[in-house]
């Protein structure tokens, strides 16, 4: 543990989050108060700069991807008007990428909808937090931390020698925090599933039955990693997580139905 | 010796199969490699061996032999009884251990025994999730927290996230 109350005080006069709303959600920015920033957090011009890099980033995506623009690209691909070999490459590296995963979660996580149309959400939100990651750092911003409606991604420090943290929500009390997690070097990236933040969306494993989850949340080393095991060990139940925690970099903590929790080795306070 | 011989032998292929279902496809190749040259090779140099077995060689036989077959070759597996622990193998997931037991030459249970790595940046088979208590959790200062992980909320969720608070907040 590297926190320090003086460090933690010296962070209190800063900004509020910049915020961007895309994707039917809300996108909060924030930068670090590192020194090695391209100008000071208190500078107006360099926040304003960061709000429309990553507007623009989640706008494109959202053009790109969205099913409920009638004129997206992958909603022409799925009339028929656009063939995927026609399609452009953003699109089709995507679709091969949510293949990939739809492989390495053994068809647990797919980017098909029971209809056939191809429906890449699952995987398109989280393209759009590492681009507009790579926007910032672009920007020259070193040190910053993107949530997009509760997946959030970080980098650097939020004050010199302070690492950005996430707490998780605790799904019986919305209000209250399960954890409070330090997003430290390799895990700068993490997701949460569960069901949607209001009314009872209930998530049915592969098999049918229901989730013994009612929130997973997977730190990883990057967005997409995250985000696409969070939903494959929701849907997957238990042999989707443990599979996960064998085969990937991560960390987890799930939530079973009765509230009770289950973590890996790394999210125990003693490994702290 | 043969015994030991032999259960190298079959930990060669139990403990791929075994391993290759734990920690999916694309370890399998390399763990195939790793295991199999270990195993084969302590197996080869065993079956030279005339001297019994002592403590700090590389494989430790809790074994009931129900026979003492003739062939000296490793795959002659076929009336061994016994438990065997393999040797620990470097893999690039980290240090890896199985036992395996064999019943009448039939591998009847492959056992995890040292599947950890000190490293926790790699991929660790012992990275179960367990059950834990609340009060148990990481948790880091509250006030360094800028950011909350949930479930998706809408722009009208936002609202009344926890989120929208600490976006609030100037810090």
């Amino acid at each position: 543990m590297r926190h320090s109350s003086s460090v933690v005080s010296g962070v209190c006069a800063g900004h509020p989050a910049i915020t961007v709303e895309s994707m039917g959600t809300v996108i909060s920015i924030r930068i670090g108060a590192a020194a090695g920033n391209a100008g000071s957090p208190h500078d107006e011009a360099p926040r304003a700069a960061a709000r429309q890099a990553v507007a623009d980033v989640f706008r494109g995506w959202n053009d790109r991807f969205s099913l409920y623009r009638e004129g997206s690209e992958l909603s022409r691909v799925n009339r028929g008007e656009l063939r995927l070999t026609q399609a452009g490459s953003e699109l089709r590296d995507c679709y091969a990428l949510a293949l990939a995963w739809r492989d390495r979660t053994d068809g647990v996580f797919t980017p098909h909808r029971a209809d056939g149309a191809i429906d890449l959400s699952g995987i398109v939100k989280s393209l759009a937090i590492a681009h507009a990651g790579e926007a910032l750092h672009g920007l020259g911003l070193r040190d910053w931390s993107l949530n997009a409606g509760g997946d959030i991604l970080v980098a650097g420090d939020q004050t010199p020698g302070l690492d950005w943290a996430a707490a998780i929500v605790d799904p019986l009390d919305r209000s209250a925090r399960l954890a409070s997690v330090p997003l430290r070097a390799p895990l700068r990236a993490v997701a949460t599933s569960g069901s949607a933040e209001r009314g009872e969306h209930i998530w049915t494993t592969v098999d049918g039955a229901l989730s013994p989850f009612r929130q997973v949340t997977v730190f990883g080393r990057d967005i997409v990693t995250a985000d696409v095991l969070a939903t494959a060990i929701i849907a997957g139940g238990r042999p989707a997580l443990h599979r996960s925690t064998e085969t990937f970099p991560i960390e987890v903590l799930a939530v079973l139905r009765d509230g009770s929790l289950l973590a890996t080795p790394g999210l125990r306070a003693d490994s702290a | 010796m043969r015994i030991r011989a032999a259960a190298a032998a079959a930990l060669a292929s139990a403990s791929v199969l075994s391993v290759g279902w734990l920690v999916g496809v694309p370890a399998v190749e390399s763990l195939r490699s790793t295991l199999t040259t270990t195993l084969s090779s302590s197996a080869s140099a065993e079956a030279t061996t005339t001297t019994a077995s002592g403590p700090g060689t590389s494989s430790a036989a809790t074994t009931t032999p129900e026979t003492t077959a003739p062939a000296a070759e490793a795959p002659a597996a076929t009336e061994v009884t016994g438990t065997f622990d393999g040797s620990a193998v470097q893999t690039r997931f980290g240090p890896m251990q199985v036992s395996v037991t064999i019943d009448n030459g039939t591998i009847t249970e492959v056992t995890p025994l040292q599947l950890t790595n000190d490293d926790q940046k790699s991929v660790m088979i012992s990275n179960r999730a367990a059950p834990i208590l609340r009060d148990e959790v990481l948790s880091a200062q509250s006030a360094s927290v800028a950011n909350v992980s949930g479930a998706t909320y809408t722009t009208q969720g936002y609202l009344q996230s926890l989120q929208a608070a600490l976006d609030a907040a100037q810090f």
